[in-house]
């Protein structure tokens, strides 16, 4: 992806081979592919290393995947913000100062097949983003539906200001959310009132809380450790205080923790 | 305008059209009548609720009797518009007695100096400078609730206010600024100076124009009446049902939208009109100006989008006011509908806020590097094809909604789709500077922050149009982040390029550059220092709107709000330059970049129909540069 | 606007007009800050539990704090809001204050006076008894885990951000209601100022370190809104407010 765009837009004319070292050699783009190259670099390096430390703990496949695309999609944009911004640059660099106009520079009115590489190039670009994006969705969903038989059920109901988690086959309900390890987790959603936005954050996934009707969504979180819930959708007054405390536990501990709670475990 | 007098002002009698009503009118009279209109909107409507219900609750603070509020706003912006004479033409017309020329020449503000700024007055000039005023106004109070907004968040805690001025701040901070973003290019700029650049004597409904603004004008005070209504909880999407439980203040934002619907309509339409039908002769469609085209497809996309958010609030005021019921689930409406009504307006209408800002910097562009403008059909092909499928996009806003989660799918493909034109505007920016020496003006470097900014808003908006990462990211500050990038990052950057670029033809004077320059970095700098603290916020987890939030997040925070800070001294020192540069700036030139759209051609002042004779137009304005 | 009339600035002229225009800039968002910051500030006093003594929990010593509270069908009678109840009088509140102070590390003992009556939760899980020592709260002393969620008059529902710097803190006690028939007959409490009869509700939980957080009523009573939970429960200060948990 990169070294083809890279050849996109630098390599100019497609014309006999003097011409194209003639205009690689020449100052304005010689600098040009520098820049080039050290724009790619810093936006690979960007992705590579600030989602990673800023994102939460990866705790479930659907949060990995989350990670991935921030982490691939700035891969892939990289060289595009590389050309964009190393054009940008120098041109700056050859800025006129003064107060009477700079002199004329040449008359190019367009270049086909310049804009034609640039509309392929840009297309091909979507065309991964689209496909990338089509076939998480459609793993999720295969997913979600492989897992149904094996998955717990959580009702999660949004009231203002607080989350409450009804566990139906545990016959528990709690104002926290704890959820055993490697097991399938399905959550139907609702709310009491207005909008809220269900968001275990560490999981990756977020569904709206509607009143009067279900929506769903699934996880299967894949490590232990501590999660937050959050409401993600301006509720009034405390949205920002409507949130709340949750672990993905062992499977024992999650037993213990149902039979402490007064429920039954299966 | 063919009625008026092509000679110049100094030739013409001064029109006194005696016994005329329109000349006693202006805003006073109009602030005058409306406040009567409110006032018997009012009292009428809360004796008729208290006759005909058994309820007796103050409609000030009170949820009951949202019908007496609404009815004294909206009657407060009619009973204005006929204080200012905005009626008096038609009802002329009705009866037979259509206004004299003597009198048109009136209301186009002839002969009367300042004074005409305060009138119902039909020159686009003076309709474009009165935007500019407005538009720096509201730009003014969203700052400053930006700034009220990033205090609070300096630090954890929620020391500074309270969560109901909170929620107020965020929603009324976001519906003020999306107001003025949208009118801040095409309203000055699209008035003041795209009539002259296409050769136009004015605009094809002078007495339109007049009313568009007039009516945003009447706009601003019902706005502001949300504070002293107990401010709206929202945010500015207001989502049904939390809207149907907001306060009295609710009321204040559905009247708002009402009001600023018939004016982006009415100015929607005469700008149109104006470019389709009154272009100088030889300017065909291949010759216009870039900024005029980009300015035409981004009215013409509000055409359809803001009718759909008018019809969203009247029926949310119909909701809080006769329990209609269509967004209340509970009585068998849903919120979903909500939310479509609203993103079918909100997805257009942030390419309604960007497309006039690109055009702006793109006609620019060119005449700062001495270079045609790189692929012209490529840009136009570029806001084509973003308006086109900005109708297409709206549900990936509704992605985690649960409304349709198998429709996630194709409104990723169509939402991934404006990546491609979004590129063909990046390819005729970096075209036109490839290989040129620019001029660094203020203008011009507006043109280089843009690049960046919008870049910047492109790559983040690429994950977030990706179902799989919108999954974590939406609603969080990371979103906020993102639309801040394309939005002021672009479209303001676009506006302060424009505002710098066209301010010596509507002021007759330059720009205090060194100002410009101090308040241009410590905006663009101030402004990525923000939203790089937000991507961290959101990345990190923290939601949207949120007065409070963990002390995890305080350094991401802290961050933001020193950047804030930087961009809101910028933009008083942007502001200082505006004013005095007005009174006391270097006096300008006729053409002081040198361009050659017609703009340039026509002295300052500006005459009252622009040109003496319309020019004749032979080629398209970006013949710049040597050979070929 | 007559381009003649310009008059020549000097530099050092125009640099002291910038200068004075973005201190005055800088004023009017600061006045505008700062009047908001008043308007909006708490309007309460704050309401500080008194310790008094200690007690075993759990095999600790921890201290005992006191804190009590009313809960009130109008803003009058609450007087947390002024003399005449402020700009709601008719607002069901809390009082005398709703910003509670408690110490860390401590076994607080709330007690509540609830004066006003009710019906029905949107969420019957703010019927429960959660978070409090051994999950129950005694009820006109009666000890009990929960009420009928049809006999709700408001909650006291006390929850914070969830973070590595400060201690969970839950509390959820849910409030009888007063009946007209209860009036007659037992009613325990009667408010001196007011002569309201109610029900008096207490229950003790135990607090970690210091740290910052909300409670709020999750019964509906804000009337004529979607749902009740406009007017009142969305204004703040009365049905909700903040919790702080200090050391010393």
């Amino acid at each position: 992806m990169a070294n083809h765009d890279d050849h996109a837009v630098e390599a100019l004319p497609p014309t006999p081979g003097e011409r194209a070292t003639g205009f690689i050699k020449r100052n304005d783009v010689a600098r040009t592919i520098g820049l080039f190259v050290a724009y790619t670099a810093i936006f690979i390096i960007l992705g590579k290393y600030f989602y990673p430390k800023w994102m939460p703990t990866i705790m479930s496949k659907e949060m990995k995947s989350a990670e991935t695309i921030m982490i691939w999609f700035t891969y892939i944009s990289a060289p595009i913000a590389g050309i964009v911004l190393s054009v940008a640059t120098n041109s700056f660099l050859n800025a006129h100062r003064g107060d009477t106009p700079p002199p004329d520079g040449p008359a190019i009115r367009t270049n086909g097949p310049i804009v034609v590489l640039w509309t392929v190039g840009s297309l091909l670009f979507t065309i991964v983003a689209i496909v990338w994006g089509l076939l998480e969705v459609n793993s999720q969903a295969v997913a979600a539906a492989n897992d149904a038989k094996s998955a717990i059920t959580v009702e999660v109901t949004g009231s203002q200001w607080l989350w409450t988690f009804n566990y139906p086959a545990q016959g528990i309900e709690t104002h926290d959310l704890n959820l055993p390890v490697g097991v399938p987790v399905i959550f139907d959603v609702k709310s009491a009132d207005v909008n809220h936005s269900f968001w275990p954050v560490q999981l990756g996934i977020k569904v709206d809380a509607n009143a009067q009707v279900t929506t769903v969504i699934h996880t299967t979180p894949t490590m232990v450790g501590a999660i937050e819930v959050k409401c993600a959708e301006l509720c009034g007054l405390y949205h920002a205080y409507m949130e709340t405390n949750g672990a993905v536990m062992s499977k024992t501990d999650f037993n213990a923790w149902v039979t402490a709670q007064g429920g039954h475990t299966a | 305008m063919s009625t008026l007098d092509k000679a110049p002002a100094s030739a013409r009698p001064v029109p006194n059209p005696k016994r005329s009503l329109i000349t006693r009118l202006h805003m006073g009279t109009g602030v005058v009548v409306g406040v009567i209109f409110a006032l018997a909107a009012y009292y009428g409507l809360h004796s008729l609720y208290t006759t005909y219900t058994d309820k007796v609750a103050d409609p000030l603070s009170s949820h009951d009797n949202n019908i007496v509020l609404l009815g004294a706003m909206l009657s407060w912006s009619v009973g204005f518009m006929v204080g200012i004479g905005a009626f008096i033409g038609p009802w002329r017309w009705l009866i037979g007695k259509d206004l004299t020329d003597e009198e048109i020449l009136y209301l186009a503000g002839d002969g009367q100096g300042t004074k005409r700024y305060f009138k119902y007055c039909t020159d686009h000039k003076v309709v474009g400078i009165q935007y500019l005023v407005g538009v720096m106004t509201m730009l003014g109070v969203g700052g400053t609730m930006a700034m009220m907004i990033r205090t609070n968040l300096a630090r954890p805690g929620a020391h500074f206010v309270t969560p109901v001025v909170y929620n107020s701040l965020v929603g009324l901070h976001g519906i003020t600024m999306i107001i003025a973003m949208i009118i801040v290019a095409t309203g000055p700029f699209g008035n003041y100076i795209m009539p002259i650049m296409i050769g136009a004597y004015d605009m094809a409904f002078p007495r339109l124009n007049a009313l568009s603004w007039w009516v945003l004008f009447t706009a601003i005070p019902v706005l502001c009446s949300a504070w002293f209504l107990g401010g709206i909880p929202t945010g500015w999407t207001a989502y049904a049902p939390l809207s149907t439980q907001a306060g009295p203040g609710m009321n204040s934002f559905i009247a708002t939208i009402i009001i600023f619907a018939v004016s982006t309509a009415v100015a929607g339409m005469n700008i149109t009109t104006t470019v389709v039908a009154m272009r100088t002769k030889g300017m065909k469609w291949n010759r216009v100006p870039i900024f005029v085209i980009g300015a035409t497809i981004s009215v013409a996309l509000a055409i359809p989008a803001f009718p759909t958010f008018m019809l969203a609030m009247v029926q949310t005021g119909l909701d809080r006011t006769f329990n209609t019921g269509f967004f209340d689930a509970n009585m068998g409406g849903s919120g979903w509908l909500y939310a479509n009504l609203f993103w079918i307006m909100g997805h257009p209408e942030v390419y309604v806020i960007l497309i006039p800002g690109v055009a702006a910097l793109m006609e620019i562009a060119p005449v700062f590097v001495r270079k045609p403008l790189f692929s012209y059909n490529a840009a136009i092909l570029g806001f084509a094809g973003i308006a086109g499928l900005s109708v297409l996009v709206w549900a990936h806003h509704m992605y985690l909604a649960g409304w349709a989660p198998s429709l996630n799918g194709p409104f990723m493909v169509t939402t991934e789709m404006i990546s491609i034109p979004t590129g063909l505007l990046f390819l005729v920016l970096i075209g036109t500077i490839w290989r040129g020496k620019p001029w660094l003006k203020l203008p011009m470097l507006s043109v280089f922050a843009f690049i960046w900014d919008f870049l910047i808003g492109g790559i983040t908006g690429i994950y977030l149009s990706d179902v799989p990462a919108d999954n974590y990211l939406h609603g969080s500050m990371f979103v906020t982040a993102h639309f801040h990038f394309t939005l002021m990052g672009a479209a303001l950057t676009g506006a302060i390029g424009g505002l710098a670029y066209w301010y010596p033809k509507m002021t007759g004077r330059m720009l205090n550059e060194r100002a410009g320059y101090i308040s241009f970095w410590l905006v663009q700098i101030g402004f990525n220092v923000l939203f790089f603290g937000m991507f961290m916020a959101g990345a990190e987890g923290q939601p949207r709107r949120v007065i409070d939030y963990a002390a995890f997040y305080k350094n991401s925070n802290l961050v933001s709000t020193i950047g804030a800070y930087s961009v809101g001294i910028g933009m008083i020192v942007l502001l200082w330059a505006v004013i005095h540069s007005w009174n006391k700036g270097k006096v300008a030139p006729m053409n002081p970049w040198g361009a050659k759209t017609l703009e340039w051609t026509v002295p300052y002042p500006v005459p009252l129909t622009n040109f003496d004779e319309l020019p004749i137009i032979t080629s398209d304005p970006y013949g710049y540069g040597k050979g070929k | 606007m007559d381009i003649s009339t310009q008059t020549e600035v000097s530099g050092g002229k125009r640099i002291a007009s910038a200068i004075a225009f973005l201190f005055f800039g800088v004023a009017v968002v600061g006045a505008v800050g700062f009047t908001l910051h008043k308007v909006s500030a708490d309007p309460q006093a704050k309401m500080y539990a008194s310790v008094n003594g200690t007690i075993n929990y759990n095999g600790q010593n921890l201290k005992h704090a006191y804190i009590t509270e009313g809960v009130y069908p109008d803003s009058v009678a609450s007087k947390s809001h002024g003399p005449n109840g402020g700009s709601h009088p008719g607002w069901p509140s809390y009082g005398p204050a709703t910003h509670l102070v408690l110490p860390a590390h401590a076994y607080v003992t709330m007690t509540l006076h609830v004066y006003d009556s009710g019906e029905h939760l949107n969420t019957n899980y703010f019927a429960k008894v959660v978070g409090t020592v051994e999950n129950t709260a005694t009820f006109d002393g009666v000890a009990a885990a929960s009420i009928l969620p049809t006999d709700v008059q408001h909650t006291f529902t006390l929850h914070g951000l969830p973070t590595q710097t400060q201690d969970p803190l839950f509390v959820n006690v849910p409030l009888p209601r007063v009946v007209a028939d209860d009036k007659g007959n037992n009613i325990p409490t009667k408010d001196p100022g007011t002569n309201n009869q109610g029900h008096t509700v207490v229950f003790s939980f135990v607090t970690g370190g210091a740290g910052e957080y909300v409670w709020n009523c999750e019964y509906p009573c804000g009337d004529g809104t979607y749902a009740k939970f406009g007017a009142v429960m969305g204004a703040g200060g009365f049905m909700s407010g903040k919790v702080s948990v200090v050391n010393g």
